[in-house]
Formats: structure tokens, C-alpha cells, sequence
């Protein structure tokens, strides 16, 4: 697979402070790479140097090779973290204008638009104006301006927060269509489990420099296992004498037990068993969300 | 190019269709509709009684011949409609039920100074009528046949007609420079003096100089409201991403001239319609006013000048728009940008009649004001080709830095949201975004 989305060793000053510190970073064709990060990490930073508005001091961005240019302003989608629309414009005419902008032709960004409305069923907002519409059903229509002209970038920036749970379903199938045809996405969001099941690749950005990047399965396994979640028919006693264990939490019959050495599992499973018959036994991988707040957070302290 | 007109036409559509432009067009049209016909509609308001008023008895105790004197000027005047009835001897209440009875405006009663008894004092004339007052076009054609008559009673026949009127016109005081006395005046224009200040050029300046300044201002907050309501609703962020900066600010400022146009050309068939109207076109008549005397001249030099200059405009207000995130804090921001053009018109109504002063020539090169001080001096003053052709070329030239400098501004002030930033910051922002 070959790399579209390409940043190369990318450093961008504001006076004295550094906001994004030798970022390198490579998005393949129909992938979705997660760009993670606490609030001032360099994320928004970073995705606007990508989109053009600013320009890198250092390193480089290129686009299928290219650098950036009119041309690649055509192939990229942008759905900002505040929705950007006009309050006062229909509909259809202004994501039609924006894919005009973006090089489309009138009949052809008509077409794509009747196909995104239908697909998240607001086709009776076709005629409204935006500020007529609610909140989650004008980021349908930001995420459909997004990405009616068919870009082969797309930059999700928090592209599934304030939305109710169906409509997230319906923006991650959304989503997935658009990988599974080949676009490149950069997609941001703070929201740890939206990663885990829609991207390979990541990168956990932590004041202004990488600090985890790769494969979220390699990135899984190079993090210890921490927690035994443990299911049994009765109560189950002195499982926090065990060495390795180093807490016990939750309710009789299903316990979370915290260890600091994977070792102690078999013993934990050993002693469950003598005293109990067990129904659910998992050595649970670290979430993503606690890796998260472990690479990120300890530092913070 | 294609997305200039994408942009030109996005702007146009969605701002001709909004409340406020219909209504604003609609509301000025009704305005000036009134305003014109405001002339007809006094007339016909004064006229109500015009059926008697053309009447005006005369009770010329002992004096006929000032009577007789009276009338044979008003009847003199071109276009008289007053008609004189002589009224009989009597009282002041027979007078009256005389002037009544005979549906008469009012009369004029011609008493002689008879408090000295002197035949010679020349009488005192009162205008009697029901409101006790006399109207002005009356007493216009009354004064000077009085005074004529007073004239003539006085010298009593010492002097031939021909030196009477000289004595009742005023005598004229007329200004002329050394260059054109002596005829050695180069100027580059070689009208005559007396065209110069023809009512219609005049009318040709005012309007040119009005119109730029309220197009100029109404456009130019147009604009700025338009690029600040983008960056607040953060569609300004998909924006730059699709489209130059400066395509993008240019599509604007076309897009807001083309609709300033068409509110202009609703206007300018409004007017044209009302002066086309029959008993509209009387009254303007009345006025001397002659659409063929038209300065043509004048109108395409205020044209070229009027659309350079609201580009200038134009082109900061959207500048301006782009440095403010709310749309509450717009006012304050434009504010010296509404200065200059306030200080542009000025400048230019109050020199209409001094348009040779060193304040109007050296206002007339600067870029600002240029475009309405340098339509005045056109018009109505004195003034070579080449100052205006220096004139264009300052203009066109700060259009030029100033477009490269508002598009600056506007690329980085479309990405600076939260508080106004400060000239420095804005500097320092340019440096951050290398632009």
C-alpha cells in the first residue's frame, strides 16, 4: 500500500513556543489513521497545516507525492471541529457551491449530495437552511459538504461529538464506506473506543511531540496486561493475598483484579477455581483509553 | 478564474435574496418616488384654490394710475396668469364683501399716506385677503411692479422707460481669473465659463458624490458583515481550504459591486420612470432643468472614479471584516474606514463652490478622496488632463498595495479568532503563517 498522506519530520513554531515538534506521519489509501492527543497537543495545529492554512516551519507534507497546491485543494475534505456552514443558506445550495469551489461540476455535486442526504436520511432537509436545523442533523450536512466533491484526504477534526448514538452508527458506516473506496483519513476525536474500531494506525500526540505511534495491536502488546476480569457462581476470598495481585474491585461473583506481573494469573485462576466454579476468566488488554491516559497523563503529573 | 465566478455568484444570489436588501431597495425606491413628486403634489396642494387665486381685485383710492401701472407689469410678465379686477370705492367691510362675493383671492388696497395729507408721498399698498398673508410667487410678481410703479410716481415721467429698468435691476458683480481676462488661459479644458456651472453639472457632481459615498459605505459594511459572519460561523475554515484568499476576497468585493449595481439601476428606472410622468415632467421644467445638457463628460470620468474608488473601499472593508470574529464588534472596527469616506464626502459637498481651493487640489490626488473631490473639480472647476490622469494612476496604484495588503490581513485574520488583535499581532501572526 502506498503512503498518500505523507508527513515528514513537520515543525511549526509560534514565536518561542514550539506547537508541533518533528511530527512525521504516513496515511495510506483507504485507511483511517487516529490522531489522538489531549486538548493543546498540536492536533488542530497539525491538521491545519495539512489542510494548507498554515505552513510547516520545518519538514515537509506532500499529497500522493505533490506538494500543496491548488490541485491538492480539490482532493481534500475538511470537516472542521465547528461546523462550517452558513446559518442562513439552504441546504443543497451551499454544499453544492462548496463542491463547486472544490472543482466539482453543478449536476455531478447535485447527484453526490442526493446520495449522501438519502444515506443519512434527511432528505427532507434538502430546501432548509442550516439554522433551522438541529445540531446533530447540521454536522450530517457539515460531514456531507465534507466529502461530496469525493476527496481521496479527508480530515475528520471531532468529526462524531454532540451526536446521539444512532447517528454515530450512522457516520461511522459513513465512514468505513469512504475507506472501503479508497480515501485516506485523518481523523481526530477524543473519543478512545471511535478508534479502536475504526483505525490501524495511530499516533498519541502529547505537548507538541509524539509520544506513541504505529499499529494499535502492536502499540496493545507493548503494554503490559494489568487486569484480570474474573466471573464466578460465589464468593470468591483472599485473591489480594496472591503475589502480583495488587487489588481487588466489583461485587461478589464478578471481581476486576488490578496485578502488576502477568504471572499471577494462573495463580488467581487456580485459587478461583478451588473455591468456586468459574464462568468468565479474561486477562484483559489494555484499552486504548488507558494507554492513553498513561502516556499522556503520567507526564501531566 | 472559474471559481472567481462560482464565488461572484454565490455572493450575488444569496445577497440579493435576503430581507433586508429587498426591503432597504424597496423602502428608497418608495422615497425617492415621493421625493419627486413632491414639487406636484405641493402644487397640488397650494393649488387647490388656484381657480380663484389667478384673481386679485385692486381698490386704488385715487391713485388709478398706479393701479393701471401695476397691472400693465404683472400682464407684462411672460407667463402671467394674475388677473386684476377693479374694485368700487367703500368702506373696508364693503371692500371685503366685494372681494368675497367675486370669489377673489384677496385685493390689493392702494391708500394714499393720507396721515400727512402730501400728494406726493407715494401711497402705502396692503395685500387684503382671508388668511391675512400673501403667498411667494405671488408677492415675487407683486414686489417688483410696485417698485416700478414707486418708480415712475416719484420721478414722475423725468425718466424714459428704458432708464426705469435699468434702475430696478440690480447691478451685477461678476468674478473672472487674470489668465481668462487677459485670454491667455491654458487650462485643458476650454469649455466656456458659463457652461461650467450649468445647473446640470452641478446636479451631475452632487449625485456622482452622493452616490459613492452611500454605495461606498452601504457596500463596503455589506462586505465586512459578510466575511465576519463567515469566519464566526466557521464556514471561512472550508472556505480557504477550497479557495485562494484572494480569489475568495475579490469574488466578494465583485459579488457586493454587482448587487450595489443592480440596487443603483432599480434606482436609477425608478427616477426615470416618475420624471418621465406627464405632469411630472412640467414641474421639473419649472426648474430649467435639461436632461440633454447632461455632462457626459463628467459622468464617465465619475464612473472610472467612482469604481476604482469603491474597489479601494471595498477591498479594506473586507480586510477589516476579516480581523473581527463577532459580528457585535464590526461597527467599532469599521469605524475609521466610515471616517475617511465620511471625510471624502465632505470635503467634496462643501468645495462644490470653491472647487479651485488648495484643499480640494490637494485632495484631489490623494487616493481616499480622490474619487469624490476629483469628479467636483472635473465638473465644476478648473483642471488640466494631466492631474487627472496623475490622479487615476495614485488611485489605481494604492488599489494594487492596498488589495495586496488587505489580502494579507484577510489571510491571516480569517484564522485569528477571539479578541481584535492589534496591528503588532497581526504582524506577528503574518510571520507565524508565513504569509
Amino acid at each position: 500500500m502506498t503512503e498518500r498522506l505523507v508527513l515528514q519530520s513537520v515543525v511549526k513554531r509560534y514565536g518561542n513556543k514550539t506547537a508541533v515538534d518533528h511530527i512525521s506521519l504516513g496515511v495510506q489509501e483507504g485507511e483511517i489513521y487516529g490522531l489522538l492527543g489531549a486538548n493543546g497537543a498540536g492536533k488542530t495545529t497539525t491538521m491545519r497545516m495539512v489542510l494548507g492554512l498554515i505552513y510547516p516551519d520545518e519538514g515537509s507534507i506532500t499529497y500522493g507525492g505533490r506538494p500543496y497546491g491548488g490541485d491538492v485543494q480539490r482532493i481534500v475534505g475538511y470537516l472542521p471541529e465547528e461546523r462550517g456552514l452558513y446559518p442562513k443558506v439552504k441546504v443543497s445550495e451551499q454544499i453544492i457551491y462548496l463542491a463547486k469551489l472544490r472543482g466539482m461540476n453543478g449536476s455531478e455535486a447535485e447527484q453526490n449530495l442526493k446520495y449522501w442526504m438519502k444515506k443519512f436520511e434527511a432528505e427532507e432537509y434538502y430546501d432548509k437552511r442550516i439554522e433551522e436545523l438541529s445540531k446533530g442533523n447540521q454536522q450530517k450536512m457539515g460531514f456531507i459538504a465534507a466529502v461530496v466533491h469525493r476527496p481521496e484526504i479527508i480530515i475528520l477534526d471531532e468529526a462524531f461529538s454532540g451526536l446521539d448514538p444512532v447517528n454515530v452508527e450512522l457516520l461511522k458506516l459513513a465512514v468505513k464506506e469512504l475507506r472501503d473506496q479508497g480515501a485516506s483519513i485523518l481523523f481526530s476525536t477524543h473519543r478512545m473506543e471511535h478508534v479502536e474500531e475504526l483505525c490501524r494506525n495511530i499516533t498519541i500526540l502529547d505537548r507538541s511531540k509524539t509520544v506513541l505511534q504505529g499499529d494499535i495491536r502492536e502499540i496493545k502488546n507493548r503494554f503490559p496486561r494489568e487486569q484480570i476480569l474474573l466471573k464466578t457462581s460465589s464468593a470468591v476470598t483472599g485473591l489480594d493475598q496472591i503475589a502480583g495481585v495488587v487489588g481487588v474491585e466489583g461485587d461478589p461473583e464478578s471481581y476486576l483484579i488490578r496485578i502488576n506481573d502477568e504471572a499471577a494469573a494462573v495463580p488467581v485462576l487456580t485459587e478461583a477455581m478451588r473455591q468456586s466454579e468459574v464462568r468468565h476468566f479474561e486477562v484483559k488488554e489494555p484499552t486504548l483509553n488507558q494507554i492513553f491516559i498513561r502516556s499522556v497523563g503520567e507526564r501531566h503529573e | 478564474m472559474n471559481r472567481l465566478g462560482t464565488v461572484i455568484g454565490f455572493t450575488f444570489k444569496n445577497k440579493v435574496r435576503t430581507k433586508s436588501f429587498l426591503i432597504t431597495t424597496l423602502l428608497l425606491a418608495l422615497l425617492m418616488t415621493i421625493g419627486i413628486h413632491l414639487p406636484f403634489l405641493i402644487q397640488l396642494f397650494t393649488g387647490d384654490d388656484s381657480g380663484s387665486s389667478n384673481k386679485i381685485g385692486i381698490a386704488a383710492e385715487g391713485h388709478p394710475e398706479i393701479a393701471q401701472q401695476i397691472e400693465d407689469y404683472v400682464s407684462a410678465l411672460p407667463e402671467n396668469e394674475l388677473q386684476f379686477v377693479p374694485l368700487e370705492q367703500g368702506d373696508a367691510a364693503a371692500l371685503n364683501k366685494q372681494a368675497q362675493d367675486q370669489k377673489l383671492a384677496g385685493y390689493l388696497e392702494i391708500a394714499p399716506a393720507s396721515a400727512q395729507g402730501t400728494s406726493e408721498a407715494f401711497p402705502t399698498v396692503q395685500y387684503v385677503s382671508k388668511s391675512g398673508s400673501i403667498p411667494a410667487d405671488l408677492q415675487a410678481a407683486l414686489q417688483p411692479a410696485i417698485e416700478s410703479a414707486k418708480t415712475r410716481f416719484i420721478t414722475q415721467g423725468a425718466l424714459s422707460d428704458e432708464q426705469i429698468k435699468q434702475l430696478t435691476t440690480p447691478a451685477q458683480l461678476t468674478a473672472v481669473s487674470y489668465d481668462k481676462l487677459a485670454g491667455t488661459d491654458t487650462g485643458g479644458t476650454d469649455e466656456a465659463e458659463g457652461s461650467k456651472f450649468s445647473p446640470m453639472n452641478f446636479i451631475t457632481v452632487y449625485v456622482l458624490m452622493t452616490l459613492f459615498f452611500f454605495s461606498a459605505m452601504l457596500t463596503g459594511n455589506m462586505i465586512a458583515s459578510e466575511v465576519t459572519s463567515e469566519k464566526s460561523s466557521r464556514v471561512m475554515e472550508i472556505l480557504i481550504t477550497s479557495v485562494a484568499p484572494l480569489t475568495q476576497m475579490f469574488g466578494k468585493v465583485i459579488g457586493v459591486f454587482l448587487v450595489g449595481l443592480v440596487q443603483i439601476g432599480i434606482f436609477g428606472v425608478t427616477i426615470a420612470i416618475n420624471l418621465m410622468l406627464p405632469y411630472n415632467r412640467n414641474v421639473l421644467a419649472g426648474f430649467d432643468l435639461d436632461f440633454s445638457q447632461m455632462p457626459l463628460d463628467v459622468l464617465a470620468y465619475g464612473l472610472i472614479f467612482y469604481i476604482l474608488g469603491y474597489f479601494l473601499y471595498a477591498l479594506l472593508y473586507a480586510a477589516v471584516g476579516s480581523i473581527v470574529s463577532r459580528t457585535e464588534d464590526l461597527g467599532q472596527a469599521v469605524t475609521p474606514l466610515t471616517m475617511l469616506s465620511l471625510a471624502a464626502f465632505y470635503i467634496g459637498i462643501f468645495s462644490l463652490n470653491n472647487t479651485n481651493s488648495l484643499l480640494m487640489k490637494i485632495s484631489s490626488f490623494v487616493p481616499f478622496t480622490s474619487p469624490t473631490t476629483m469628479i467636483a473639480r472635473i465638473g465644476l472647476g478648473e483642471i488640466a488632463f494631466w492631474e487627472i490622469l496623475v490622479s487615476l494612476v495614485l488611485l489605481l496604484a494604492a488599489i494594487l498595495f492596498f488589495g495586496w495588503l488587505s489580502a494579507k490581513i484577510y489571510r491571516t485574520g480569517v484564522l485569528m479568532y477571539g479578541k481584535r488583535p492589534s496591528f503588532k499581532e497581526l504582524r506577528k501572526a503574518m510571520k507565524a503563517y508565513k504569509i
